[in-house]
């Protein structure tokens, strides 16, 4: 059933990306594969968040466009990285839930346009433009994550308990 | 799987996935088929009808909101293109005149008439999903004679190419995204460059020296020989020239024709690589 669940959260990120820029223009700054990345490694479960990372990623890559694996690579890693840092670290509370979606989302920007560059598929011309877009991607992304974790904390109860429960013990410890 | 041992063993799972996703990036950015890769095609596939079916209903609310304050204005709107249809008028009535002349002078010196090609109307029920790539999903696909390389454009002008295709969809690479390129030549002075999109829903005329004089508002037009676009297609107008007197050519800022940005029905001409070499040739 939970298995069931991560691909449909996953097919459900892949489709409101295909739909939703053509209404909200601002939608194309905003990541939901990324931020479904983010939210399973944040379960304290590195092969969760990098698997996940690999599917919402290269699904990602298939719909939108642009070289195959570059984002599922990208994915990958950042759904590792953020798996192994919630399980040494407290990433439980919202804030520093936010401050994570911020990191995973300029590092996702910096490692898709880096890896286009190596493939001599360059996506940025100058260095302050890139520097823009990393800004812009990290505010659109943070700002959807407050909304998109709360929907996916009902969606996953057990998951969000489990979460609350960490908390206190860290607290309590 | 216990906890401890998925976690002891992750840094090689990391490995095994990011090595795939290395070896998927190697074989896809250098083949010139890429585009049309098949876990592309069926993903695609797959998605298209929910994407296409849930755009419809959007559209419909939308169009009922939008269509409540538009008769607001249907008054002026009305006036305004009654104006426009005496305009139009007048210029079809001159473009008709010109067409019999030219087609009088075509006979007299036996050169091959212009070939009218098929084509098919769709819808976009996709654009930009990213912010890196201009592009559109239509929901024509194979089934319906499309193929990749097909020119897709509105009434106003050309909007871009077909780079993807499966059964039911077309993805199509707008002619502003940074890695579209076509050939295209001043209508005037016939003098040839190559358009390369910016980005920022406008294209740059590159190549034309600056010893040729162009005119702001001037039209660019394909030259038809990059076997994509058929020649004559209107490209945009020109927007702005920036001449620098110690660069061999001319920056030329090309606003394009169609409204790129917000296009909601095309048409895909169906015209192959094939049917262009041989207008080439004119036989």
């Amino acid at each position: 059933m939970q298995t069931f669940k991560i691909a449909l959260t996953i097919i459900v990120a892949l489709l409101l990306q295909m739909l939703l820029p053509k209404y909200l223009n601002f939608f194309s700054y905003i990541d939901l594969p990324l931020l479904v990345t983010v939210y399973f490694g944040l379960q304290r479960e590195p092969v969760l968040g990098m698997v996940t990372g690999m599917i919402a990623g290269v699904g990602g890559d298939a719909v939108e466009g642009g070289i195959l694996g570059v984002g599922g690579f990208s994915k990958t890693l950042i759904g590792y990285v953020v798996g192994m840092a919630s399980v040494k670290l407290s990433l439980e509370n919202p804030l520093a839930r936010l401050s994570v979606v911020a990191v995973a989302s300029a590092a996702n920007t910096a490692l898709f346009v880096g890896l286009h560059q190596m493939l001599e598929q360059p996506l940025v011309s100058t260095w302050s433009e890139f520097g823009a877009t990393i800004g812009w991607k990290a505010l659109g992304d943070s700002v959807t994550s407050l909304v998109m974790f709360v929907a996916l904390d009902r969606f996953f109860s057990e998951q969000a308990a489990a979460r609350r429960m960490a908390i206190k013990k860290r607290f309590y410890e | 799987m216990s906890a401890n041992t998925a976690q002891r063993k992750a840094p090689w799972i990391l490995a095994v996935l990011l090595l795939s996703q290395v070896i998927l990036m190697s074989t896809n950015a250098r083949h010139p088929e890429s585009e049309q890769s098949f876990l592309r095609v069926w993903l695609v596939t797959a998605f298209s009808p929910v994407v296409h079916g849930a755009d419809a209903v959007i559209s419909s609310v939308r169009d009922t909101f939008s269509s409540y304050t538009a008769n607001r204005h249907a008054r002026e709107e009305n006036a305004e293109l009654r104006d426009q249809i005496d305009q139009l008028t007048a210029e079809r009535n001159k473009a008709l005149e010109r067409q019999a002349e030219l087609d009088v002078l075509r006979t007299q010196l036996a050169l091959p008439s212009r070939p009218q090609y098929r084509e098919i109307a769709a819808n976009v029920f996709s654009r930009d999903a990213v912010l890196w790539f201009r592009r559109l999903t239509i929901d024509r696909g194979t089934l319906d004679g499309v193929k990749r390389d097909m020119p897709v454009a509105t009434a106003g002008g050309i909007v871009g190419r077909v780079i993807s295709v499966g059964p039911n969809y077309a993805m199509v690479q707008v002619i502003t995204d940074k890695h579209a390129g076509l050939g295209a030549m001043l209508q005037e002075s016939r003098a040839m460059g190559e358009v390369h999109g910016l980005d920022n829903d406008r294209c740059e005329l590159k190549n034309i020296s600056t010893r040729e004089n162009v005119e702001v508002g001037e039209s660019v037009v394909t030259t038809g020989l990059d076997r994509i676009y058929p020649k004559g297609l209107l490209v945009g107008t020109v927007e702005s020239i920036e001449a620098d007197p110690n660069a061999p050519w001319h920056r030329i800022i090309i606003k394009p024709a169609a409204p790129v940005d917000r296009v909601e029905h095309v048409f895909v001409l169906l015209v192959e690589q094939k049917d262009l070499k041989l207008d080439e040739t004119g036989k």
